[in-house]
């Protein structure tokens, strides 16, 4: 095959979620041996893109050449026809808890396949040794890949892909669990594959990591390509960050009603957000306030929310309220499927579950009219949109389940809101009604704090951010921060 | 609220359908599935058998199904929150048995204690209460599986009986232990009393209660139900312990009405249990299912052993046919709740 022309050629590459444009119109290439760094902030694409090129999600239109195979997209699944030529490390690790690391490995591999499909359990056994000793990590074999670390789970599906010998590879975020010394050890692997010839794609939020191993950066914003195929060493963060960043578009702004002279409604002294950590971290929130929690995926953002929401207990250290007294918080957890909705039950119910103190009287029965007028309020606070009260909330919209969702958390009368990806999966128009109600609570006194991803809803919401990274607080932004700051911020270089 | 708005409406339906199917919504959400079937099903009874449309025999069914209606309405609280308890069969037998070992002299198969014969009740409700406390340290604390750690324990039982009994029955075990499930008032039965009373009691719990709230939250989404700041762990230990209450309540009324308490006492009864919870729409993933259907299903497990016993149907073939009955009704319960409310469930 010619080297000159590029392994990977996308033209045309379009997703639609919903109502959600994700992608534009994109066209991506790869050359051969080509490290090629994918950049834009969240929601910008590059998830989507990389997705679309492994076949993890059908692209609705375009074409897609990689190596000798070409499809044609139509929204079908096409996974299976290029398997055999790229391997895509996603941001969370796919592997199966309660198999082996060995298994895990080669799991569905031709090397260890013996006729009829048997495996052959020793030479697995073998090669897993083999490649773990090349990779220089003290596991075993043997080990079950649910009691590893996140940084060696993280690792140990990168070496999957890398085994795998096919001449593409995707690595999204694979830096974000990792330790120093791991991201070395990545490094040193993807710069001898490089040599070998072997394409990578690579999508980091850490800029420095960037220049350091990629020849290449294509810059995606809104789901379209604004810089294609530039020379690393053309660019620099500042200029990055202004790509990355575009024009600003008319959107809602954040407003500052901090009541600066309250007391603090909640605060954390010295609390530990892993089992492990060496320093306690600081935190309190004052009535009025909209404190949005940043930073990397698996941070300790997370963790502190919850912690704050008292969900989780800190491993040392202390949450309390102004005179002693916990203040009532109301939590929207971060994914609605998985815990934020009861979908069988009508949105009446699941308002109610929220605020069962509130509602029930005497001997613990539900007041059927105070549940009715509460609810209605909150339902229409809220913005619900539903054929009735009583309908399923499985049913509902996206948008609409969230704001179900809100309704709960505020059904206690919360004095304090914790907010967890409020917007995840949620189109414009419903983005922006939960931005203003989120306003609207502060404007009555609520504390409001928020962990988000997105850039654009932080420097719209929050008078303060706090960037949490590595179980500490290692940022902070107060009142008239720009997005620039932000960008940087949350991309680890400042 | 703004009815009006939706997407789900299909646009262009005449009013007269959506309030029809909103009807058929309500009728099947509320439990009213199979009380159609019942009244058939009483309407054909009463036409081929003679006896069957008698006071005293509609009486008698009620009287019969105390006991399985009390079995049931415990075992809802643990299938609500998606959990299972078949440790209930062991308690409606061992229960009132130990009550009956600590009652009667030692010459009559007792202990010797021979407490008071008022201790009867608090012993044997006491006892499973406990049995229910045990269930809930397991499932909750040590985290097992409450399939396998309540089969454990239905073994247990089964052979706790025959310990504490030495192996034989326990006759006439005192007034306290039999007078619910043997004495009448108003020309009831007390034991139809008592269930009638426990299932309004509990029907409005389930309703009305932000105990019977809870139960559906977690059964519909457990992680759903910790976020909105509902105790998700003493709600589920809890309804182990109301679970065995119940199961040692219908223990008694079943040792009452055989003014002895039998070693063989309550066995098999945790499958009729599940099959009359099943047929109610009761659903066995949690969160749904209702008094009313419950009592539906109750219902017609007893009036279809009736009738096939009126009709002199062998032995052999009232079993079989009652398997058969419970796989057709839980067909129709299934496809009706999926034909009303559209959200899959499996029953």
């Amino acid at each position: 095959m010619d080297r000159t022309q590029p392994i990977v050629e996308m033209r045309n590459i379009s997703k639609t979620f919903g109502s959600t444009k994700a992608l534009r119109g994109v066209d991506f290439t790869v050359m051969h041996g080509e490290v090629h760094a994918l950049l834009g902030r969240n929601g910008a694409g590059k998830s989507t893109l990389v997705s679309t090129m492994s076949g993890l999600v059908a692209s609705d239109t375009g074409t897609i050449r990689i190596s000798r195979t070409e499809v044609a997209a139509n929204g079908q699944p096409y996974a299976a026809r290029i398997r055999d030529d790229i391997a895509h490390v996603q941001q969370t690790p796919q592997l199966f808890n309660l198999l082996t690391v060995a298994e895990n490995l080669f799991l569905e591999n031709p090397l260890v396949r013996r006729k009829f499909g048997i495996v052959s359990h020793r030479r697995m056994m073998s090669e897993a040794q083999a490649l773990l000793d090349k990779w220089n990590i003290d596991i075993r074999a043997e080990a079950l890949a649910g009691e590893l670390s996140a940084g060696t789970r993280q690792l140990l599906e990168i070496m999957k892909a890398l085994s795998r010998g096919v001449p593409v590879i995707i690595l999204d975020e694979p830096t974000a669990a990792l330790s120093n010394a791991e991201k070395r050890m990545l490094f040193e692997q993807v710069k001898a594959l490089k040599a070998l010839g072997i394409s990578f794609i690579y999508i980091s939020h850490h800029l420095d990591e960037v220049f350091e191993v990629a020849d290449t950066v294509t810059i995606l914003r809104d789901g379209q390509v604004v810089k294609e195929r530039e020379d690393v060493g053309n660019l620099n963060v500042e200029l990055i960050a202004d790509l990355m960043m575009g024009e600003k578009t008319a959107r809602s702004v954040r407003v500052d009603h901090t009541q600066a002279d309250a007391p603090v409604l909640l605060q954390a002294r010295g609390i530990g957000l892993y089992p492990v950590s060496a320093e306690g971290v600081d935190f309190e929130i004052r009535p009025g306030e909209i404190v949005a929690l940043a930073g990397p995926v698996g941070g300790g953002k997370e963790a502190l929310a919850m912690m704050l929401a008292g969900q989780l207990t800190p491993y040392k250290g202390k949450v309390s309220g102004a005179g002693g007294t916990l203040p009532t918080i109301g939590l929207v957890p971060t994914d609605r499927h998985a815990s934020g909705y009861v979908g069988i039950l009508g949105v009446r119910e699941n308002v109610a579950i929220g605020g069962l103190d509130v509602l029930s009287g005497r001997f613990g029965f539900i007041d059927l009219d105070k549940e009715a007028a509460h609810v209605g309020n909150l339902a229409r606070q809220t913005n619900v949109i539903a054929s009735s009260l009583e309908q399923a909330v499985s049913q509902l919209s996206g948008g609409n389940q969230q704001k179900v969702v809100f309704a709960r958390a505020l059904c206690q009368n919360p004095q304090v809101i914790v907010a967890l990806s409020p917007t995840r999966g949620v189109d414009v128009g419903a983005k922006e009604q939960l931005y203003a109600l989120l306003r609207d609570l502060a404007s009555k006194g609520l504390g409001v704090i928020v962990v988000s991803d997105e850039e654009d809803e932080i420097s719209q919401l929050a008078n303060r951010v706090v960037i949490v990274f590595e179980g500490r607080i290692t940022g902070e932004l107060r009142g008239d921060y720009t997005m620039k700051d932000l960008i940087l911020r949350m991309e680890g270089v400042a | 609220m703004s009815s009006a708005m939706t997407g789900q409406a299909k646009a262009g339906t005449p009013a007269g359908r959506s309030r029809l199917s909103a009807f058929g919504s309500a009728f099947v959400a509320g439990g009213y599935t199979m009380y159609p079937v019942l009244a058939l099903l009483v309407l054909v009874g009463a036409v081929v058998a003679p006896n069957f449309a008698t006071g005293i025999n509609l009486i008698n069914i009620l009287e019969q199904v105390s006991v399985l209606g009390l079995t049931t309405i415990g075992l809802t609280f643990v299938v609500l929150i998606g959990r299972l308890d078949l440790s209930l069969e062991g308690i409606v037998g061992f229960a009132p048995m130990l009550a009956a070992v600590c009652l009667v002299p030692a010459t009559a198969g007792g202990f010797g204690i021979e407490l008071p014969s008022w201790m009867g009740l608090v012993v044997a409700l006491g006892t499973a209460g406990l049995i229910g406390y045990f269930n809930g340290f397991m499932v909750v604390r040590v985290g097992l599986n409450p399939f396998i750690s309540t089969l454990g324990l239905l073994v247990l039982l089964r052979g706790g009986v025959l310990i504490v009994s030495n192996g034989r029955s326990i006759y006439s075990p005192g007034p306290a232990l039999t007078y619910l499930g043997s004495a009448k008032l108003l020309g009831l039965p007390v034991s139809v009393l008592v269930f009638a009373f426990v299932a309004v009691a509990i029907g409005l719990v389930f309703k009305y209660h932000r105990y019977g709230r809870a139960l559906y939250a977690i059964g519909g989404n457990e992680d759903a139900a910790r976020a909105a700041g509902i105790n998700v762990d003493r709600v589920i230990w809890s309804a182990f312990v109301y679970a065995g209450l119940l199961a040692g309540l219908a223990g008694v009324l079943m040792t009452g009405r055989l003014d002895s308490a039998v070693t063989t006492q309550g066995q098999g009864i945790i499958f009729s249990a599940f099959a009359a919870a099943v047929i109610g729409g009761v659903s066995l993933g949690g969160g749904r299912g209702t008094m009313v259907g419950l009592v539906s299903g109750v219902l017609l497990i007893g009036v279809i052993n009736n009738l096939l016993t009126l009709a002199q149907v062998p032995s052999f073939y009232v079993q079989a046919s009652t398997g058969a009955v419970i796989i057709v009704a839980a067909v129709l319960t299934t496809v009706a709740s999926r034909r009303s409310s559209g959200v899959r469930t499996r029953t």
